[in-house]
């Protein structure tokens, strides 16, 4: 046993050993950062992100004549392991930018440390407007929480014609919090009238029964529900909703784009509309076929998520960045990355705005047929 | 000054001037690990006070952890910074511009953590076992929800940021060595020694004269302000907080943390803090890719890390049954006697050859 247990220790310590020669850069190699929650809660939403960026990473495999390595430390959705992992990137692994990460709260916890290290960092998906305010050091690749609420505003106000609203919102999602308030302004200043949202219910994330909202809800007869929130909640509010009689339309956000989302609301979620990122009846660059073509290749039939081409966006502008600033500086690269202008990413047309955050157009898409499908187009402000 | 008293004062004193000299040699990457021992160190050492010092079966640490960090949270975020990051409501009046320092508001966290503690002790600790335990899950569960839906004071789900960072490792450690010594002057007291009264047996204990529910409320409160001055390091330590941080799993790492270390033991849960803390990042090379002869080795992916860590803990719970320490304490015969067993087992292994 004793003999067992010190071979045993022996190994691992050779394999520390080893992993390290691995991982150890020379300047010939940029490396690249990824940090996601890979383990825990968020561990869906981080494996679809990286599976975008490992991606890109295949395809445009060089910068500057040098070869980009990727390292990926797992955050575990947990806060206190998602500063630690950052700051193992920052020290550790010396990495030149980093991408990530899913889940706005990991990525926050990772600011202060990108900025003391002057090391720039692109979010994929995180679109509380937190990530980035104060921080000169932190970009993204998907626009937030406000002009999506804008979006079905006036998508509420100006194609359905809507006069009254109801709001339910999960109300521990900073995301569904964000949207909703965000819709409420916008709606409200819309139709000139300070009382056109009714109803406003608020749910937790895991609630399963959503009678008492919705009945508060069909008394008031609005014209639509936004309902912002995680895709379970969301389909159940729908399926709960019809069965209570209520056929007013439902609109959301880019959350609900998930299987999930259909396999649980049925039939009930057909017409429910929500604004997205990225659908393939709505290529608008050379960029977004080359990724539909190369993700097909790797995964044919499956449908590539829209975090998943957002991955792959914030890999091939930390690239352009660097190519731009012809440097692996940190303030060089972050520099470049701020004055980000029109440039041509899968999911449209991304400049980056004063804060880091990326002014892009949006699509909005309805479920019909028991599919997703593009509905209509929105432009960038 | 006894023998004893004298170590342990140098030994304090040489961690502090460890503690110094590290806070400027190491790395932000190496200083953040050891400092989240450090606040681990503090946030387990008071859940144990509860569990394995007074024998009750306490789950609530989350909630506590979570009024400190948002006591510091809320008052120590420049009031100039303040109206950005409250951009769906204004922060509430009252105290939009309050500031304090870090150590009042890391002091107010820890009382109104255990204010909160007296309050619900009342009801809570009428129960014992398995209903306690979930009694006090609940309510911290209670206490994030309600920080979930008081936007005006703690941003809601959006979380407040721009908390400055704390990352000196002295101040940190001088936290938990007077975390430590507070409950060690505690637990060799007579009061202190009613808790471990209490754990062993109610009914004798109440037998002796201990009022039980007097104790009991004591260990509690006790245990909540340590959770909340922990919370409130460990906010600080990140620089921002958000409900979610604060979910009910969070309170099962200290109860791994506790476990492992040993139900009573104040020495074996600073231990186990270290263990887990640098445990976890150590093993992260197996998420690393590794190539062994040209060959990428397919298991070698992120998250492996978490089973290998998960079947070390199982290989130690079944060493060590009552934990590495059991209900001993550290001290200088207990090292002692390891480094004469160890000895002996060479001098058995030469007398054999």
């Amino acid at each position: 046993m004793k003999k067992a247990s010190a071979l045993l220790l022996a190994a691992l310590l050779a394999m520390s050993a080893l992993s390290g020669c691995a991982s150890s850069g020379s300047s010939d190699v940029i490396t690249i950062g990824v940090f996601e929650p890979l383990t825990g809660d968020n561990a869906a939403g981080g494996e679809l992100e990286v599976a975008g960026i490992e991606l890109a990473n295949e395809l445009y495999p060089e910068v500057l004549g040098k070869k980009v390595v990727l390292v990926k430390v797992d955050n575990k959705s947990d806060k206190a392991e998602a500063a630690t992992a950052a700051a193992r990137l920052v020290e550790q692994n010396k990495v030149q930018a980093i991408i990530g990460s899913w889940g706005s709260s990991l990525s926050m916890a990772a600011g202060n440390i990108v900025m003391d290290a002057k090391i720039p960092a692109v979010g994929a998906s995180c679109t509380n407007p937190l990530v980035t305010l104060n921080n000169d050091y932190y970009f993204r690749v998907c626009f937030i929480d406000p002009f999506q609420g804008t979006v079905m505003a006036n998508y509420a106000t100006s194609k359905l014609g809507a006069k009254t609203a109801a709001i339910i919102q999960e109300v521990s999602n900073d995301y569904s919090v964000g949207l909703a308030s965000f819709f409420e302004d916008s709606f409200t200043k819309t139709t000139g009238d300070a009382s056109s949202i009714v109803e406003k219910g608020n749910y937790q994330t895991g609630d399963k029964d959503f009678t008492a909202i919705l009945t508060n809800i069909k008394q008031k007869n609005p014209d639509v529900i936004f309902a912002p929130g995680n895709f379970t909640e969301s389909a159940l509010i729908i399926k709960q909703a019809r069965q209570l009689g209520i056929t007013t339309p439902f609109l959301g956000g880019d959350t609900w784009e998930t299987p999930d989302f259909l396999s649980v609301g049925g039939a009930e979620v057909e017409g429910a509309v929500f604004s997205t990122f990225f659908d393939k009846a709505m290529v608008t660059t050379s960029e977004a076929t080359k990724f539909l073509a190369e993700f097909e290749k790797k995964n044919p039939g499956v449908e590539p998520a829209a975090v998943t081409a957002l991955g792959y966006d914030a890999y091939i502008l930390i690239l352009d960045a660097i190519k731009r600033a012809n440097s692996t500086d940190g303030p060089a690269i972050r520099d470049a990355l701020a004055s980000t202008s029109g440039f041509q990413a899968v999911t449209g047309s991304t400049t980056l705005d004063a804060n880091g955050d990326a002014v892009k157009d949006a699509v909005i898409k309805s479920v019909t047929g028991g599919k997703f499908t593009y509905l209509d187009y929105v432009k960038a402000q | 000054m006894s023998k004893k008293t004298a170590f342990s004062i140098a030994a304090i004193g040489a961690i502090l001037l460890l503690a110094l000299v590290l806070n400027s040699v190491l790395d932000s990457y190496s200083k953040r690990v050891l400092n989240l021992c450090a606040i681990y160190a503090i946030i387990a050492l008071s859940l144990n006070l509860v569990n394995g010092f007074t024998g009750m079966f306490s789950l609530g640490q989350a909630g506590f952890m979570a009024i400190g960090a948002y006591a510091v949270a809320i008052f120590t975020v420049p009031v100039e910074l303040r109206a950005q990051g409250f951009y769906l409501e204004p922060m509430h009046p009252a105290i939009a511009n309050i500031e304090l320092p870090l150590i009042v508001a890391l002091l107010l966290g820890g009382v109104l953590a255990g204010a909160f503690a007296f309050v619900i002790g009342f009801p809570v600790l009428r129960l014992r076992g398995d209903y306690l335990a979930i009694a006090t899950l609940g309510f911290s569960e209670i206490i994030r929800i309600i920080f979930t839906n008081t936007q005006s004071i703690t941003n809601g789900a959006l979380g407040i940021k721009n908390v400055p960072s704390l990352s000196n490792m002295f101040f940190i450690y001088l936290a938990a060595i007077i975390v430590f010594v507070l409950m060690r002057l505690l637990l060799s007291s007579s009061f202190g020694r009613a808790f471990k009264a209490i754990r062993e047996d109610e009914i004798v204990a109440e037998a002796m004269g201990i009022n039980l529910f007097k104790h009991k409320i004591a260990s509690f409160v006790i245990s909540a302000f340590f959770a909340g001055i922990g919370g409130g390091l460990y906010g600080a330590l990140l620089g921002t907080v958000d409900p979610k941080n604060f979910m009910f799993t969070l309170t099962y790492n200290f109860v791994l943390i506790i476990v492992l270390g040993g139900l009573g033991s104040m020495s074996g849960t600073v231990i186990a803090s270290f263990i887990i803390t640098i445990g976890m990042e150590w093993l992260r090379f197996f998420d690393d890719t590794l190539i062994l002869f040209g060959t990428e080795i397919p298991i070698f992916r992120p998250g492996l890390r978490m089973v290998v860590f998960s079947i070390l803990l199982m290989v130690i719970v079944l060493f060590f049954q009552k934990g590495l320490m059991g209900q001993k304490e550290l001290s200088v015969d207990m090292v002692k006697g390891l480094v004469s067993r160890v000895k002996g087992l060479g001098k058995k292994r030469g007398d054999g050859k």
